[in-house]
């Protein structure tokens, strides 16, 4: 069970860097958060308790449904283009994926993580939908796009989180999953903003202030 | 005595409260005046709680989640004179906005409500020894903060404002990484569920955690919480933010947000240190990563032409000074903790005069900036004093902080680290220098706008100057106890 959400976690990277449109990126991106919202319920096992299930529950919540409401508005508002406009076209961006893949599991094999987790690829699969945050971060030139590369580094930390440390405080994690949520949702405003401000949502060409 | 720790909830709630209130408020002015109020009652609030901290020694909330020590008791004081400094120049400097309607009710509520949404935030992660609650904090304020750049929305703002949420999230977030190692790091002593966080737990333990856990952690904090404190290379959210963001806001930017996140480095740095078996490897990288910046700030300073800019790549150049001198350990330290104080008291009133002048001239060019001593001799001079302090001239105490940390480079052996130093303290004094001179005292024509200063406006200028002067001649010894026992949190001097 854990093992098939886990490759599905990867799979949805690929779709992430390999699509074109903007609306479907935002739907993989919410497949891949409820995946990761799974994640707690899957490496809990047997002490399978209410806290989990609440977290579990609030994660499919937030990164299942309200994120990609909030961005599709973003997106509806905007009357720019719909496609992703890569500064890395699909194919590089595929291939960096696969070496993001490669590297996490080299690294993982360097660090030696003491893990709790039921699945020996949790590690390296955290990493990798980090390095593919970042990757998506750095290589797409919508506004929107870079909020979708945040909110998969941050699938990448929360699933990082669940493997090496178990039990992380509830007001903590309380705290992180507002403090995403506020953050996606000022982004959402911000892009809004910027859309009505600029005619476009390309952050590329937000460069008048440099130096 | 044992009842002090009443006081840190009451920070928290004082500011959730008020910025209730001021998002209620009948008019901008109102508004306004509820953020200064505000703010300096929150201020001394602070400024007991430091006070009641004895050195050395730790005021803590049953269940051991708030506590104030040396480190967190002087960064309150300083975040205080900081907000205060920020919250008393904003009715002046938003009065003409109040005046024509461009900060109207709507806008003032919700720069209220942001403004003391920050401050609870910033308290929060002073006032917290949970690592993980200190991250929330954190990543609170960057998302406040955000929306302050941007009060009055213009292009350049929100582009500001785009470029530091995206980078400082992105930063925040590798921090959060980095927490989760330090506290997976624990794994083997024995430390495990709530208490791996505990900065307390994780201190007393610190021999005991897994080494390369524990580097790979502390790496990742300083990228992390590096992003926010502006170290570069990680620092190309800071110029457009300073430069764009509201003059009261930049003063809380450039004097306190900075040390917030670097205070979090702070806290990790003994952790890190006495887990690697106090050889320096923590260290190192503070170093590395203060020389790198007050190298870049130099290489920028020399080219700018903004005067906010300016500002604020000279804040580039003092965080990475504190961080050298954190770096540096022993004198260092204790220079790095005088040396903040001093850069963060200097800075908000250097940008309480630029964001007067820019206002009085009609531009950010230093260019038009002409005989500012004459044409509005308050804020000229307010200018003026805090940038020769800021560059380090005698007799002001930044002079004698920087001195002290060079002393200590040399006298650890490191020539090599000194002279880069030095190289960057000579070229940033040049390049400010070069500005500051024909912006006080050059001919141009008069502007036409000689506001009169009002006795808050003179108050906000002058006892910061005259604190800077003083820290030069006279340093009380309670004051330098208070250095010296917030030097002593950052690690064991050697």
């Amino acid at each position: 069970m854990l093992d098939i959400v886990l490759v599905a976690l990867i799979l949805s990277n690929f779709v992430l860097l390999g699509s074109s449109r903007l609306s479907s990126c935002i739907r993989t991106a919410a497949l891949q958060g409820i995946m990761a919202g799974l994640l707690p319920l899957a490496t809990a096992g047997a002490g399978l308790s209410l806290r989990i299930v609440a977290l579990g529950l609030a994660v499919v919540a937030l990164k299942g449904f309200v994120f990609p409401h909030l961005l599709n508005r973003a997106l509806r508002e905007s009357a720019t283009s719909r496609e992703v406009q890569p500064f890395v076209g699909y194919t590089p961006s595929l291939l960096a994926g696969l070496l993001a893949l490669a590297a996490s599991f080299w690294l993982d094999g360097r660090l030696a993580l003491p893990t709790h987790s039921a699945s020996s690829i949790l590690v390296p699969v955290s990493f990798s939908l980090m390095f593919t945050g970042i990757f998506l971060l750095v290589a797409r030139r919508t506004a929107v796009n870079q909020v979708l590369g945040y909110i998969v580094l941050e699938n990448g930390i929360y699933a990082f989180s669940l493997a090496v440390v178990r039990d992380i405080p509830f007001l903590v994690e309380l705290g992180v999953l507002m403090d995403m949520f506020v953050a996606v949702f000022v982004m959402g405003i911000a892009i809004y903003r910027i859309n009505s401000e600029f005619d476009h949502i390309d952050s590329d060409r937000l460069s008048t202030l440099k130096g | 005595m044992t009842q002090a720790w009443v006081l840190i909830p009451a920070i928290l709630i004082l500011p959730a409260l008020l910025a209730v209130a001021g998002m209620l408020s009948r008019s901008a002015r109102v508004a306004l005046g509820i953020c200064a109020a505000g703010t300096v009652a929150t201020g001394a609030l602070m400024a007991a709680l430091a006070a009641l901290v004895p050195h050395g020694a730790a005021v803590t909330v049953p269940g051991g989640w708030l506590r104030v020590d040396s480190l967190s008791a002087l960064h309150l004081v300083v975040m205080a004179i900081v907000f205060c400094l920020g919250a008393l120049q904003a009715p002046g400097y938003f009065r003409h906005g109040v005046a024509d309607g461009s900060f109207d009710r709507r806008t003032a509520r919700r720069y209220a409500g942001l403004w003391f949404g920050s401050l609870a935030a910033m308290a929060a992660v002073l006032l917290s020894n949970n690592l993980g609650l200190m991250w929330v904090g954190i990543e609170a304020t960057t998302l406040l903060t955000a929306f302050l750049i941007c009060v009055t929305t213009t292009p350049g703002s929100l582009e500001a404002m785009w470029k530091y949420l995206l980078m400082c999230s992105v930063g925040v977030a590798l921090a959060f990484t980095g927490t989760l190692l330090l506290a997976a790091s624990a794994g083997r002593t024995g430390i495990h569920g709530t208490e791996a966080l505990l900065w307390t737990s994780l201190a007393a333990s610190a021999r005991g955690l897994d080494v390369q856990l524990v580097k790979a952690g502390f790496v990742f904090i300083v990228i992390g919480y590096g992003t926010k404190a502006g170290l570069a290379p990680m620092h190309n959210w800071l110029p457009d933010a300073h430069s764009q963001a509201p003059a009261p806001v930049s003063a809380v930017f450039s004097g306190f947000l900075l040390n917030a996140a670097l205070y979090c480095i702070l806290r990790c740095l003994p952790v890190a240190e006495a887990a690697t078996g106090d050889a320096g490897w923590a260290r190192g990288i503070l170093v590395a990563a203060g020389l790198v910046s007050i190298l870049t700030a130099a290489a920028f300073v020399v080219v700018q032409r903004d005067l906010k800019r300016l500002l604020a790549y000279s804040s580039l150049e003092h965080i990475g000074i504190v961080t050298l001198g954190a770096g540096i350990g022993g004198v260092g330290a204790f220079a790095a903790m005088y040396h903040m104080v001093l850069h963060s008291i200097a800075k908000s009133t250097a940008f309480t005069g630029a964001g007067r002048l820019i206002e009085i001239f009609g531009g950010n060019d230093m260019k038009r900036i002409r005989g500012s001593l004459s044409a509005a001799p308050l804020w000229g001079t307010c200018l003026l004093v805090s940038l020769l302090a800021l560059v380090g001239t005698a007799p002001f105490g930044l002079f004698f902080s920087e001195f002290m940390m060079l002393r200590a480079a040399f006298d650890a052996g490191s020539y090599a680290v000194g002279a880069a130093f030095l190289a960057g303290l000579s070229i940033v004094f040049i390049g400010v220098l070069r500005h500051a001179i024909p912006m006080a005292w050059a001919p141009g024509e008069k502007p036409a706008n000689p506001h009169v200063p009002g006795i808050v406006e003179w108050l906000i200028v002058a006892l910061p100057l005259a604190a800077l002067l003083l820290s030069g001649l006279w340093m009380p010894s309670f004051v330098r106890e208070a250095f010296a026992a917030a030097a002593s949190v950052t690690g064991v001097l050697p």
